[in-house]
């Protein structure tokens, strides 16, 4: 159990040095704020532009889409970042520095490695996303208003952060495990996976407006869930004069969302787990582990 | 062999390698043109939902189409040189006769080869899927304004192949920081005119992808531009000649550079 904590510190402080030491403090900070801040801002804009399209002044609970876009779009990029770089750092072990059968061979388990390096993810996708809120509660008064009138449920914001941790770590080990695999084409089933969280979790939309059928599809992630829970501590429950904003998950109460949420995290852990150990076995027996694709 | 058959003999073994990668790696193709009409979804539901206009989505369509321009700009072109010295090839390209700018130029081609075939798909996809309009008021000058743009955004590349031969681990995240804040500044997904103060919008048009994509609406959907589409094909093409005449000059400069440093075969930096 020490060996396996001391592989988790050491190889979440390796991550966190590959993801900062590139470049100054300063640097890395204004980094860590204008990626995410420039996203969410680019939704921002496609807001003001559909609400200057209205003749007459815009609908009544139009301005709650703002703080909805943000919001969600802040709290996504949490799943980009740990999903993604999980993945991430499999493929750049084992192509860039030619480090992974090194790892394999050494006495770290090889598992507990690439939870280190999730967990070094999850601190730069927390830190980048609080940045982001801070940055939107600065520059816009829907911001302030929604949230300040709501209140932040810092319990249930715990509760939804802490599970939602341990999801997409879980996916994202998923992911990697299959980049083991996965000579060229690992980072485009990252990619492809985040692309379609991004559509089917009611990032960017609320699911109520996709056909019935996709809906589905969409109640099927935990993401959808979890950004809800998120949103939900953050903002409140979605305001009745935008009903466009409640989606079918609007009539769940936060115990419920939370129990769905725990539920298929768990059942995703213990794939992730079983996944990991076949395609980390499957990949040794062929070789993957030291084949270099020069991707 | 005269300057000019090494040079196109270099663009054309260079555009080689990319036009040929597209037909040999389709699983690729498939996986990017798939994820640029995710995205696409995404922004055009969010249009949806907020009852925008039906010219709304076209913008998106539009946008993901010259999305995929940039992109390959960035990673293809700004980013290759970089790549190749990684795995070696830059020190190759150095020593043989082929003149460098005969190399990027075949990047660029190929570049522009193997990205038009995707932005094609996505657009056609986008069209399809959400029933976008198209009813360009003409389509020679819409045909101009995307070739112009290409000419100026490659222009661009080749000056970001240079400059990131200087760079090392940090070419990675400073290629990928140029991504959302040109999106934001280019309009990818909103009329730029609409939003930003008039003096932003302007500035913004040094950028190729911003002229060229309000240009492009303004034929495609005539919503209101930031100039005129005269004036905005002009600037394209100063732009082209600028960057291009640029490129070449930083990349005497910065290869000598790179020579003097020794940082022409330093690679994992």
């Amino acid at each position: 159990m020490r060996e396996q904590l001391r592989t988790l510190r050491l190889a979440a402080w390796l991550g966190w040095q590959l993801e900062t030491n590139w470049a100054s403090p300063w640097l890395f900070a204004i980094y860590m704020v204008i990626k995410p801040v420039t996203g969410s801002l680019m939704l921002v804009c496609m807001f003001y532009a559909a609400r200057a399209t209205f003749a007459g002044g815009p609908p009544e609970g139009f301005q709650q889409f703002l703080p909805y876009l943000y919001v969600s779009n802040a709290c996504f990029g949490l799943v980009g970042t740990v999903t993604f770089g999980l993945s991430y750092a499999v493929v750049t072990d084992r192509e860039r520095y030619r480090m992974l059968k090194y790892v394999f061979l050494s006495p770290a388990h090889f598992q507990t490695y690439f939870a280190g390096r999730g967990l070094a993810r999850v601190a730069e996708g927390t830190v980048g996303a609080v940045l982001n809120i801070a940055v939107g509660l600065l520059l816009f008064a829907d911001m302030r208003q929604t949230m300040g009138d709501a209140g932040i449920d810092w319990l249930w914001l715990a509760v939804f952060l802490g599970i939602g941790v341990v999801m997409l770590w879980a996916a994202g080990m998923v992911l990697a495990g299959a980049c083991l695999n996965l000579s060229r084409n690992g980072m485009f089933l990252s990619e492809g996976i985040s692309g379609v969280v991004y559509l089917l979790s009611g990032v960017v939309f609320p699911i109520g407006v996709l056909p019935p059928w996709v809906q589905w599809v969409g109640l099927s992630l935990p993401t959808t869930y979890w950004l809800e829970g998120m949103r939900r501590a953050l903002m409140g429950p979605g305001p009745a004069s935008a009903p466009v904003l409640r989606g079918p998950l609007a009539a769940w109460s936060n115990a419920e969302l939370a129990t769905m949420l725990l539920a298929t995290t768990a059942a995703l852990v213990v794939f992730a787990l079983w996944f990991w150990r076949w395609n980390e076995r499957r990949a040794w027996r062929l070789g993957k582990l030291e084949e270099n694709a020069g991707v | 062999m005269s300057a000019i058959h090494l040079f196109v003999a270099a663009a054309l073994a260079r555009s080689y390698a990319r036009v040929a990668w597209l037909f040999r790696s389709r699983v690729w193709m498939v996986q990017e043109t798939v994820l640029p009409v995710l995205a696409v979804s995404a922004f055009a539901y969010s249009y949806k939902a907020m009852a925008a206009p039906p010219e709304y989505t076209g913008l998106v369509v539009l946008g993901a189409t010259m999305t995929t321009f940039w992109l390959n700009v960035l990673w293809g072109m700004g980013a290759a040189l970089y790549w190749e010295r990684d795995s070696g090839n830059l020190e190759l390209f150095v020593m043989s006769p082929a003149p460098m700018m005969g190399v990027l130029t075949g990047m660029a081609l190929g570049g522009m080869t193997t990205t038009t075939v995707r932005a094609t798909v996505i657009a056609v996809a986008g069209v399809l899927l959400f029933d976008v309009a198209i009813q360009p008021t003409s389509w020679p000058l819409l045909g101009l304004i995307f070739l112009l743009t290409l000419s100026a955004l490659y222009g661009l590349g080749m000056m970001f192949a240079s400059v990131f031969l200087r760079w090392g681990r940090e070419a990675w995240h400073l290629v990928n920081l140029l991504q959302e804040p040109i999106y934001l500044l280019t309009g990818t997904n909103f009329p730029v005119a609409a939003i930003f103060p008039t003096a932003v919008a302007a500035a913004a048009t040094l950028i190729p992808l911003t002229a060229g994509m309000d240009a492009m609406r303004q034929v495609l959907f005539r919503t209101p531009g930031i100039f005129d589409v005269w004036v905005e094909v002009a600037l394209l093409a100063v732009l082209s000649v600028v960057f291009l005449v640029t490129a070449r000059w930083l990349l005497a400069r910065l290869e000598r550079r790179a020579r003097e440093e020794g940082k022409l075969t330093v690679r994992w930096q």
